[in-house]
């Protein structure tokens, strides 16, 4: 039996911490940055500033094209969130089902598990003769996220205990209280697990997807568009905000996780 | 005592060629403590999944109230020998689980929950998780559940085995004290001769496979009982001399 207090309540030095030293971090970071882009003294390596004047320039001007820099995030975030909804809505109850009935995922192993190592960038060419605009990049980021999705499901299921079916079953559960407070709550920290994987992937296909055209906005079509300006400084920009966005939509998930995995994470205070 | 049959069983199994229990007849009267006791491997936990009608016997019926067993229509409780608190519900939701499966009213449930935990002791615990209590207090919250619930039957497959012995003698005399308050009719297997004859208004011993009742004991010590009193020892020793002349070295007194 623990003898600590009822848990949840951690105090403001241990939460704030962490944070400080990042901050350090960062600091020592851009000041590296600096010291070697001075050394060096290449308009092909800019300073750190020069990072902060090109996304000034970005956000207040837009781009030689007219397009703002909140066009390009949203259209490469709405793209990332509705293949990635697919990914995730397709994904879990398929990983569900042929956890559920092992000799379905068995009879169609051979099929299923080749196309695990398809790249969703090796569907690209594919993507690009079938869809167009929204479809397209929704379709490689619905590739990209629906693996990982699905299969830590499929493996999830397996972890699901005979004795807590057993539970429910002698207090006269159907299969599908089974399924929804036996199956679900033992799988959903795989299900949560393989969401970031699946973010992960998410991000990565949609840079490859916009940097192969089809698209007048979107982060990657900026970075190519500068890439062809030689301007460093806003490509950089480009790849500092995906990083940033993935990021943002990361820690959501984990405190989403947190919030749901109780039983979980405090494992010990 | 009451003398109204609860649970009527008329059992054969067979686990394909095996006979596992050969017309096993038992008649269990309401709010009887039933305690079965025999040799390891002698089939004590696929008899109690029968009763639960959870596994179907290939011959025969087991019958509650005169209707064939069915978890669905009967209140039917079990505590397992491993843990099986849900680790995803805190205390106070892992003991509402039968209450909930069985679709009872919000109120009903918060209300009988808030009972049983004052009576099996979890008060202060009700929002812990399991991974945050001993075996003995997880094994509570087993008993809670299975108690929180009007059940018809509660079966209990040697739910103390992996509690240390003070536990587990202080979980029998709690758990004799539940069924003092409550009243249920308790199918407790073991095999521990001494626990069954502390615990139990009947003793029934099994063979080894295929199991067959070899002795039903009425244990008429009055409660509660002292273990080292001349009478509890007899009964004791009568069962053991019961288990050594079926040649069986296992499960005696241990």
């Amino acid at each position: 039996m623990t003898t600590t207090a009822l848990p949840g309540r951690l105090t403001y030095p241990r939460q704030l911490r962490p944070i400080a030293l990042n901050v350090v971090s960062i600091v020592a970071f851009l000041a590296v940055w600096h010291v070697a882009s001075t050394l060096v003294n290449s308009p092909f390596f800019p300073a750190p500033w020069k990072i902060v004047q090109a996304f000034l320039r970005l956000a207040v001007n837009g781009d030689t094209m007219g397009n703002s820099l909140w066009a390009h995030c949203w259209a490469s975030l709405y793209r990332v969130l509705v293949g990635f909804a697919a990914g995730v809505v397709l994904g879990v109850p398929l990983g569900l089902l042929m956890g559920l009935m092992p000799g379905f995922y068995t009879a169609t192993r051979s099929i299923v598990e080749p196309f695990r190592f398809i790249p969703p960038i090796a569907w690209i060419p594919l993507a690009i003769i079938f869809f167009s605009g929204l479809p397209r990049f929704a379709f490689l980021i619905f590739i990209g996220s629906f693996f990982p999705v699905f299969t830590s499901t499929l493996v999830g299921v397996a972890r699901v205990e005979q004795i807590h079916r057993k539970v429910a079953v002698v207090y006269g559960a159907s299969r599908f209280y089974v399924l929804t407070h036996i199956v679900l709550p033992t799988v959903l920290p795989d299900i949560m697990g393989g969401m970031r994987v699946a973010l992960g992937a998410a991000w990565l296909t949609i840079v490859a997807a916009e940097l192969s055209g089809g698209t007048s906005v979107g982060l990657g079509r900026m970075m190519v568009n500068y890439a062809e300006l030689l301007q460093i400084a806003e490509i950089v920009v480009g790849m500092i905000l995906i990083g940033a966005l993935g990021f943002v939509m990361n820690e959501i998930l984990l405190s989403v996780e947190r919030r749901l995995f109780r039983w979980r994470w405090q494992v010990t205070l | 005592m009451d003398e109204v049959v609860k649970v009527r069983a008329d059992i054969t199994h067979r686990y394909g060629d095996l006979l596992v229990h050969d017309g096993m007849r038992l008649a269990i009267r309401e709010n009887e403590f039933l305690c079965i006791c025999g040799p390891s491997g002698c089939g004590k936990t696929t008899l109690l999944d029968i009763f639960a009608g959870i596994i179907k016997p290939t011959e025969g019926e087991v019958l509650i109230d005169g209707a064939e067993v069915d978890p669905k229509r009967h209140n039917i409780s079990f505590v397992f020998q491993e843990p099986s608190t849900l680790p995803w519900l805190d205390v106070r939701d892992n003991i509402g689980t039968g209450l909930r499966i069985k679709k009872r009213p919000r109120a009903e449930i918060a209300r009988k929950v808030e009972d049983i935990i004052g009576v099996v002791g979890l008060r202060g615990f009700e929002t812990y998780y399991p991974h945050q209590l001993s075996g003995g207090m997880k094994q509570r919250v087993s008993i809670a559940r299975a108690f929180a619930t009007d059940a018809d039957l509660v079966l209990m497959d040697e739910p103390f085995v992996s509690l240390d012995q003070p536990t587990r003698e202080k979980m029998q005399r709690e758990v004799l004290s539940i069924w003092e308050h409550l009243r249920r009719t308790i199918v407790f297997v073991t095999h521990n001769l001494e626990e069954a004859v502390f615990l139990g208004d009947r003793v029934v011993m099994l063979s080894k496979k295929p199991a067959r009742i070899v002795a039903d004991i009425p244990v008429d010590l009055p409660r509660p009982r002292d273990p080292v009193s001349a009478g509890f020892t007899a009964l004791r020793a009568r069962c053991a001399a019961l288990l050594q002349e079926m040649h069986v070295e296992e499960g005696v007194n241990h």
